[in-house]
């Protein structure tokens, strides 16, 4: 029986292979689409997973009482290892680990890399394995570094390296040999490796080599400290608030103990929870979109079963003549819809593959291959696709097999009205969808624009930073400002600036500052940016009141911006020349110039009060900052690199322009933006495979009347406005009714910008205007062709 | 074998009713072959789908092998609608997508007759109607009077007691039509199969042993 059942099923499919078609295209899209996102959140979810014992895996954070005074991320280094010195009953291990960047080369082969400089007990506390080297002795020598697979490859074009060695530079400028001890294995993605973008760090250093890099873990003043903890069994992690405390009480500085509050979070969640749920965030953003997209091609595929399935109504009272019983009847339909969406289950798999690495570049993340996955996930998608199946073949089969056989025998379909309207209202479902969606990625563009626009209050057009080599001596110094002023004189470069950082959201923190008249009780936040005089120009930031930087006499002398100026409480700009700040007392900075107010992080963020000091002050640079004259940009870039590496030979010239720096400030946002093109397009294609399918069967349906009206004079317009005329006003009507779930949506997302574009009529507009124009053209170039040939055929054919 | 009691059918337009049958009263024996004559509109389809129990009558009893019809639970009477009764089409409603082997099968697919049986039984039926080397083909290839003998073949596949045949030459030349006919006597004579068949045709009619005569839903004549 269910043979037969799934022949004519298959006869079917090629019957009316278009629709079939359009069906399972839809679906597969659907389908695929989904597959993806859910390979997505089953990755970004495992992260950490193959980490060992991680029930008992913690890494510690900071609670500080006030945000700006130090990061969360970090702890003091030397309080994970007394707690594991003074309450062994408690923890287990511990693993504290400091990241640098710095010049790494072999031969020729030089790069900028991050290193984490770390504790031994890395190789053995997470479970990791070395593909060459041994696990327990790799990291206990100093001068010995432990690298990744992929970096071994980078370096020296094999993994089998052990006893090669990699020359690293200290930040003073002298470089060391440090010998290859152990390769290893690449892992899935983990906190411990890759704590978050901004660390994956691939080569790993003794802690016994801090020194070299003038770090240290063991110091209490240094709140910079990335710190793991791996605790005994069935310890809570509140068990260890105390002990926290009384360590920090006893051995921190005050300001320290008292302002920073340690706590641990478990490793099993932490990636999901880092940076306010960021990555969770993502998940459910995704995973609704998805969901979306898979409503709007199930919708469309139950739609199409349903107005295809009026065709059946024949069969069905021929089956019941001959003896089917209705749930026989049921039962056929449904084997029949549930093949089909196991067919569009099968060409989902074929999307899967293809778009794999598509989404992976859209989502920034390696999306598994179907491989990657166990056998039980498979059940997913069919299960998924029998539930698609069973949804759409639902109605037609419990509603035709219930059409009394006398009628159905003959075609005849009364609950015609209803059929109708319950796909009028799926496809006005799909409608609405298709508007969230398109208008909703309309908005998300506009403020990712906005990121990148002529409002942040500097010029990122033509600026390009390049890492330098350290040297943070005060000779050090002097020759970076010789070579600045060596490339200034370049005639591609308009200006050339020494600097800490660019306007990317990651500078050196921020410095905590008061004023003469207040206690240093009182000190208050303030963005620190540390340049040279220079900086203005390269960025072309407006100077308010005062004078610029002059020269190196000027290492007590700052800049702040017009919010620092009312942050001090201050009328005007002028005013707040020759004000003075203190770090602490006595160390007195003095305002020679206000700026203009300037986005230095993410639009989430308000503007804050900002001090711009000399290079000449804190005597650390990272980055030497070009503006290009217009031009041939690459040209430019070669004839620096060409200068670079007289000026520097050996150091590694790596840069970036400000449009890449801000592209990884906004990574999420761009990923969403587009995240929500790709859903754009496939709401859109379904919302197209959706139009073609009803409109064409409903052509199908009224072809005897379309005859008859035709032999009475009605032109091919007339025929196109009664079909324009059924399904225009659901559509506008489902639009429409779109626009207020759309703008709320947007506006909670747009809330947590500090900065945000306007939701403005135009998205929605340009949204009404583009689903109605393409509902038009779909139906018209459909009446058209379908229309233009002699009507008495279709007056025969019933 | 069929007691039809006093069956009326109306439907109701504007308060008023409109009969399509009006007290009837047939009785059928077995081994008969009844031709119900009239013009159109007089109710012979839906005395015949009556009779089939593909419809349902308003007011009257329907004896059916002594067992009340109407009272039965759907599934019941499917069951005796299987076991007893072939029905014949004047547009054949062979289905399309299935070849003249498969609509042929179903009946049995739906009376759960096992594999082997069913293969045997299919068999016979085509050797019988002579179509064995048709059986692959779908019914669009074939013409009218083959897919009626298609028709015929799977009312009679499940070796039903009743034929119903609902203008089963309406569609079809006279030739053809007059093989058809020639075919039910024979079922009739020799299988003792009871027939009954809805005409237009007074030269088809004379095939059975006795026609009634329906005219606004009444009986007018009833010639045995």
């Amino acid at each position: 029986m269910i043979r037969n059942y799934i022949v004519v099923a298959w006869r079917n499919i090629r019957k009316h292979l278009f629709h079939a078609l359009l069906n399972i295209t839809g679906l597969s899209f659907g389908l695929g689409f989904t597959l993806l996102i859910a390979a997505f959140v089953w990755s970004e979810y495992t992260v950490n997973s193959d980490i060992k014992n991680l029930s008992n895996q913690y890494i510690v954070q900071s609670n500080w009482k006030n945000p700006d005074m130090g990061l969360e991320l970090t702890t003091i280094g030397p309080l994970v290892k007394e707690l594991k010195i003074q309450y062994p009953s408690l923890v287990k291990n511990y693993y504290r680990w400091d990241g640098v960047t710095s010049n790494v080369s072999s031969g020729n082969k030089v790069f900028r890399e991050g290193l984490q400089i770390g504790d031994s007990s890395f190789l053995f506390m997470y479970g990791f394995t070395l593909v060459y080297g041994n696990l327990h002795t790799a990291l206990s020598e100093p001068f010995s570094v432990v690298i990744s697979e992929e970096k071994a490859m980078k370096y020296f074009g094999r993994t089998n390296v052990v006893g090669e060695m990699l020359t690293i530079e200290s930040f003073s400028n002298s470089k060391h040999g440090f010998v290859v001890t152990g390769i290893l294995k690449n892992r899935e993605s983990n906190s411990i490796t890759k704590l978050n973008r901004e660390n994956d760090n691939q080569i790993f250093i003794p802690a016994s080599s801090a020194t070299y890099f003038s770090r240290s873990l063991d110091s209490w003043n240094n709140p910079y400290i990335v710190g793991m903890l791996e605790l005994q069994n069935g310890v809570k992690p509140s068990d260890l608030t105390r002990p926290m405390q009384l360590l920090l009480d006893k051995n921190a500085p005050p300001d320290i103990a008292k302002n920073m509050q340690p706590y641990l979070v478990p490793l099993k969640n932490y990636y999901l929870q880092q940076n306010n749920g960021l990555a969770g965030k993502m998940i459910i953003t995704v995973s609704c979109i998805a969901f979306f997209i898979l409503l709007m091609a199930m919708i469309n595929f139950i739609n199409i079963s349903i107005g295809k399935a009026s065709s059946r109504i024949k069969e069905i009272g021929v089956r019941k003549v001959m003896g089917g019983m209705r749930k026989q009847i049921i039962f056929q339909f449904l084997t029949e819809y549930v093949l089909l969406a196991l067919l569009a289950t099968i060409f989902s798999f074929v999307i899967f593959i293809s778009a794999r690495s598509y989404i992976s570049d859209v989502l920034g993340r390696n999306i598994p291959m179907l491989s990657a996955f166990p056998a039980y996930y498979f059940i997913f998608p069919l299960l998924l696709a029998v539930l698609t199946g069973i949804l759409s073949g639902i109605y037609p089969a419990f509603a035709l097999s219930g059409i009394r056989t006398t009628d159905s025998v003959k075609g005849k379909l009364q609950s015609v009205q209803a059929n109708v309207h319950l796909r009028r209202v799926l496809a006005g479902l799909q409608f609405f969808t298709a508007t969230v969606v398109l208008a909703g990625a309309l908005i998300i563009s506009k403020q990712v624009a906005l990121f990148f626009s002529k409002d942040l209050g500097y010029d990122k057009d033509y600026v390009v930073s390049v890492q330098l080599p350290r040297d943070w001596s005060d000779a050090g110094i002097r020759r970076m400002e010789s070579y600045r002023d060596e490339f200034s004189r370049m005639t591609q470069v308009k200006a050339a600036s020494l600097n800490w950082t660019v306007p990317d959201g990651i500078g050196d923190g921020s410095t905590m500052l008061f004023t003469d008249g207040q206690e240093q009780t009182q000190a208050a936040p303030y963005e620190s940016v540390i340049a040279d005089k220079n900086y203005l120009a390269v960025f072309n930031i407006p100077l308010k009141a005062g004078r610029n930087f002059d020269h190196h006499s000027d290492s007590n002398s700052v800049l702040i911006n017009e919010h620092a100026v009312q942050s001090l409480g201050l009328t005007s700009n002028e005013a707040a020349i020759g004000k003075r700040l203190y770090y602490e007392p006595g160390s007195a900075l003095t305002v020679i110039g206000v700026i203009g107010d300037f986005h230095f992080g993410s639009m989430k963020e308000t503007i804050k009060p900002m001090v711009l000091s000399n290079v000449h002050l804190d005597k650390i640079y990272r980055l030497m900052c070009f503006k290009l004259r217009p031009g041939n940009i690459a040209a430019s870039m070669q004839a620096i690199e060409k200068k670079w590496n007289t000026l520097m030979p050996g150091s590694s010239f790596e840069y970036l322009f400000m449009d890449e720096s801000l592209q990884r400030l906004y990574k999420t946002e761009i990923q969403l933006k587009k995240a929500s093109q790709v859903a754009t397009i496939l709401a859109l294609v379904i919302v197209v495979l959706g139009i073609i399918g009803l409109v064409s069967l409903s052509i199908q349906k009224r072809m005897k009347e379309i005859g008859i009206r035709k032999i009475l004079g009605a032109s091919v317009t007339h025929i196109a406005f009664l079909f324009l005329k059924d399904f225009l006003p659901a559509v506008l009507i489902s639009v429409v009714m779109a626009i207020p779930v759309s703008w709320y949506l947007m506006h909670q997302w747009l809330n947590s910008y500090a900065y945000r574009v306007s939701i403005t009529a135009t998205p929605f507009m340009v949204t009404i205007f583009a689903l109605g124009l393409l509902t038009v053209m779909l139906i018209l170039l459909q009446v058209v062709s379908n229309t233009l040939r002699n009507p008495v055929t279709d007056l025969k054919s019933e | 074998m069929i007691q039809l009691e006093k069956i009326s059918k109306w439907y109701n337009t504007n308060g008023a009713r409109n009969f399509v049958l009006k007290d009837i009263h047939l009785d059928i024996e077995e081994g008969a072959f009844l031709s119900i004559m009239g013009p159109s509109g007089s109710g012979k389809s839906t005395l015949l789908n009556i009779i089939g129990m593909l419809d349902t009558s308003d007011e009257g009893n329907y004896r059916f092998f002594g067992e009340s019809v109407f009272d039965l639970k759907e599934k019941k009477r499917t069951e005796l609608y299987k076991k007893n009764i072939g029905y014949i089409f004047q547009a054949y409603h062979l289905i399309d997508e299935l070849t003249v082997y498969e609509n042929i099968e179903t009946p049995l697919l739906y009376q759960d007759v096992k594999g082997s049986e069913r293969k045997a039984m299919v068999a016979d039926m085509l050797d019988r109607f002579n179509m064995v080397g048709k059986k692959d083909l779908f019914p669009s290839q074939l013409s009218g009077g083959q897919q009626q003998l298609v028709g015929i073949a799977r009312a009679l596949i499940a070796k039903p007691k009743l034929l119903l045949a609902d203008e089963p030459t309406g569609n079809l030349n006279s030739k053809q039509g007059e093989e058809i006919m020639e075919l039910f006597k024979k079922i009739n004579t020799e299988d003792k199969i009871t027939i009954i068949q809805v005409t237009h045709s007074e030269k088809n009619a004379a095939y059975g042993d006795r026609i009634i005569d329906l005219l606004d839903g009444r009986i007018q004549q009833n010639i045995q």
